[in-house]
């Protein structure tokens, strides 16, 4: 997984990741490399650079071995490290496995098994370290990245033309992310019978029609028969659906004598109680000592955004992972549950 | 034109340049013109007559133009690349290029699409390569044009809308993925003093694209403007282009306007008959409208018009509500609108999506009135519930 000279320079230069050196020897003056466990790191192209040598190419097979050992090994295993680091670590390596990928211009079915379990891994990453500081993760950045895999993912599938049966997953994954995209929209509507019609892509065209029809109350029990790692695509919509459901309820129910049952407007929302009451006060709407919530269109107001902390929405994600060592390489091969 | 000798050819395009005719040797280097079936100009090395003859640059330009055997033997992946030389041309700042100019960017988009068809059949290259490099040339033709200052008679600014006019076309063809570059192309026409000076004919193409551009941005009144001007200055005989423009504009316009639905007639005349049934299902038919959407899916959605015509849903929940209350109460059960979706065939919804969907008519503010979860009715206003559509933006 890393070329024997880099794997010297980086032991001599003192430059090895913790989760690539022998166990018991981090804290050495030297620490020792594990050629088990090193991984060659990414390196930013450069003028005046020499370019890659081509024995340090790792060719499709080994490319997916590294993948896999990435994710099932670090990713996947429990670690003391933060996860933040695990990720850091993780999307380093999976940036260099890129840059071999494209530099021997790896196409097809090939090059769809290596962005596959990549692809899965970032939208995982989007939903568990939301929130992070900035220093330690930048949504932006994982978005454009993943973006970029997505997109080349599902040209692979295009190009080559062939049923494969990851596809449908993807698909419906591109769509769940890029809810609020015309663009990924008209794509699936362009897509074979055969896919369109499949039931992840049926569902999340569903769930994004109820976007379109802006009804958050459909969006959000539709959503309900996600798996999880489909409810982690299409998480960071979330908060802005909730909060769109009490302003469209603001003006709906506005009448002087309103009474809404919180626990009715918490079951909506899917949240616990609590927390839809603490949406419900950052918007400006009162609930009252009956636990009636009191809409109305003058007393909505727009929750200031670092208001909003999706981390708090997070517990009935959470409820449904499973195994993440087989939902990150193995994908949709579990059931949805409710 | 398709028996003289090279020399002939030759000596009347040095003759077009020296005398400044522009048109006519824009005809020289076109491909609609007959002297390309000419099977004496189909050299493979006329860079030495040509040099004999013309002057720089026309002397490569000419004999690139004149590889003409690749088009002759259809191999458009080779006329491309030729035609890519003559392009280049372009940018050398000579008068009265406008002409040429507008000829052999024509041929390269042509070329280019010819090229990508024949690249796909064999399953060569990716899809859109050609088009995008022939995007580049155009655009740097653009450029140019754009940024000539020679006096306003003899400004290549003249050339822009024709070369904005191909990239659409090329940028429409590429899709989605590329509408973001028109932006430029429409700032620098809008700034442009020329801006509606151009001919009618490119004014309406020009518009044409706009409007579209526009509707994908979901900037719905001016696409209704911009597809408007298009079609009413549409010249009368070109009923294709006409029908274009509708596929267009008649979704916008049932958009905005909702009490404006094409006639009948309209539909007829111009073969559009697919509009037919979402135009009387939109008045409160809800399971018409899904059938009709279903039935011409194919057609709406390769036209780029299906996302938009699923909008019109809201509107016929407003129409079909709308009947219910014209019973003469201002109070209804809410239980009578899951009633009516039903009877639609609206499968999987329940009661709390219900009141979702009219919380929804309120906001936006086609009902009046409000709902009373206590009482579970809507309540709407005594005068006025239902605003008329043509009012709201």
């Amino acid at each position: 997984m890393c070329p024997v000279q880099e794997l010297q320079d980086r032991v001599a230069q003192n430059r090895l990741h913790h989760f690539e050196m022998v166990p018991g020897t981090e804290k050495d003056r030297r620490p020792k490399g594990d050629p088990l466990r090193a991984v060659k790191e990414y390196a930013r192209p450069a003028a005046g650079k020499d370019a890659t040598n081509p024995t340090d190419l790792r060719p499709p097979a080994v490319l997916l071995k590294t993948v896999h050992y990435l994710i099932n090994e670090i990713a996947a295993t429990p670690s003391r490290h933060p996860w933040t680091e695990v990720y850091g670590f993780v999307f380093d390596r999976l940036r260099s496995v890129k840059q071999d990928m494209i530099i021997q211009r790896v196409s097809g079915s090939e090059c769809a098994a290596l962005l596959e379990p990549i692809v899965r891994f970032l939208i995982y990453a989007s939903y568990r370290l939301c929130g992070e500081p900035l220093r330690l993760y930048d949504p932006r950045i994982n978005d454009t990245h993943l973006q970029e895999y997505l997109s080349w993912l599902l040209d692979c599938y295009t190009a080559d033309g062939g049923p494969n049966p990851n596809q449908e997953e993807f698909q419906a994954l591109g769509l769940l992310y890029n809810l609020d995209s015309m663009r990924a929209r008209q794509h699936a509507m362009e897509l074979p019978q055969q896919l369109r019609t499949s039931s992840s892509v049926t569902l999340a065209m569903s769930i994004g029609q109820a976007f379109l029809e802006r009804n958050p109350v459909r969006l959000l029990r539709l959503a309900g028969g996600l798996s999880f790692l489909q409810t982690c695509a299409l998480h960071r919509h979330l908060v802005a659906c909730r909060r769109d459901l009490l302003l469209i309820y603001s003006h709906g129910f506005s009448s002087r004598n309103c009474r809404f049952p919180l626990d009715r407007l918490a079951r909506l929302l899917h949240l616990d109680s609590a927390l839809a009451a603490q949406l419900c006060q950052l918007c400006g709407l009162r609930v009252d000592l009956e636990n009636q919530v009191l809409f109305s269109k003058s007393a909505f107001v727009e929750p200031k955004q670092t208001s909003l902390d999706c981390k708090l929405y997070h517990r009935k994600i959470s409820e449904k992972q499973t195994s993440l060592s087989r939902l990150l390489l193995r994908g949709l091969h579990e059931t949805n549950t409710d | 034109m398709a028996h003289i000798t090279i020399n002939q050819y030759l000596q009347q395009i040095y003759e077009a340049i020296d005398n400044h005719e522009g048109s006519f040797c824009a005809e020289l280097l076109s491909f609609k013109h007959p002297h390309v079936a000419n099977p004496r100009l189909q050299l493979a090395n006329p860079e030495d007559k040509c040099q004999q003859i013309l002057e720089p640059p026309y002397d490569e330009m000419v004999a690139a133009h004149l590889c003409t055997y690749a088009v002759a033997n259809h191999d458009f992946v080779e006329a491309y690349k030729f035609q890519t030389l003559v392009v280049a041309f372009q940018s050398h700042k000579e008068e009265n290029a406008l002409p040429i100019m507008s000829a052999v960017t024509l041929d390269l988009r042509i070329f280019a699409n010819n090229a990508e068809q024949q690249l796909q059949k064999k399953g060569k290259g990716h899809p859109g390569e050609m088009l995008e490099k022939a995007a580049e040339q155009l655009m740097s033709c653009f450029r140019v044009c754009a940024s000539d200052r020679a006096g306003i008679d003899d400004s290549k600014k003249w050339g822009m809308m024709f070369l904005s006019n191909q990239l659409f076309k090329i940028y429409f063809k590429l899709q989605i993925n590329k509408l973001h570059l028109c932006k430029p192309l429409i700032r620098a026409i809008d700034s442009s003093n020329l801006k509606n000076d151009y001919s009618q004919a490119q004014k309406v193409t020009y518009k044409y694209y706009v409007g579209r551009k526009a509707m994908f941005d979901s900037d719905f009144k001016p696409a209704e403007e911009f597809l408007s001007f298009a079609f009413h200055h549409c010249h009368r005989s070109s009923q294709k282009n006409k029908r274009m423009i509708l596929i267009y504009l008649l979704p916008v316009k049932m958009l905005l306007f909702q009490g404006h639905m094409p006639t009948h007639q309209l539909l007829r005349k111009y073969d559009l008959m697919q509009f037919s049934d979402v135009t009387k299902a939109v008045e409160g038919n809800l399971l018409l409208l899904n059938e009709a959407l279903s039935k011409h899916e194919t057609f709406f959605i390769r036209c780029g018009i299906f996302l938009i015509l699923e909008k019109l849903k809201i509107i016929t929940y407003r129409n079909l509500f709308k009947k219910y209350l014209l019973l003469k109460t201002h109070q209804l059960p809410l239980d009578a609108f899951l009633v009516s979706l039903k009877m639609m065939q609206v499968e999987d919804v329940d009661l709390d999506e219900v009141q979702c969907i009219l919380a929804n008519l309120i906001y936006m503010g086609h009902i009046k009135g409000y709902i009373s979860h206590q009482h579970q009715k809507l309540v709407v206003s005594k005068q006025n519930p239902f605003p008329p559509l043509s009012c709201l933006s």
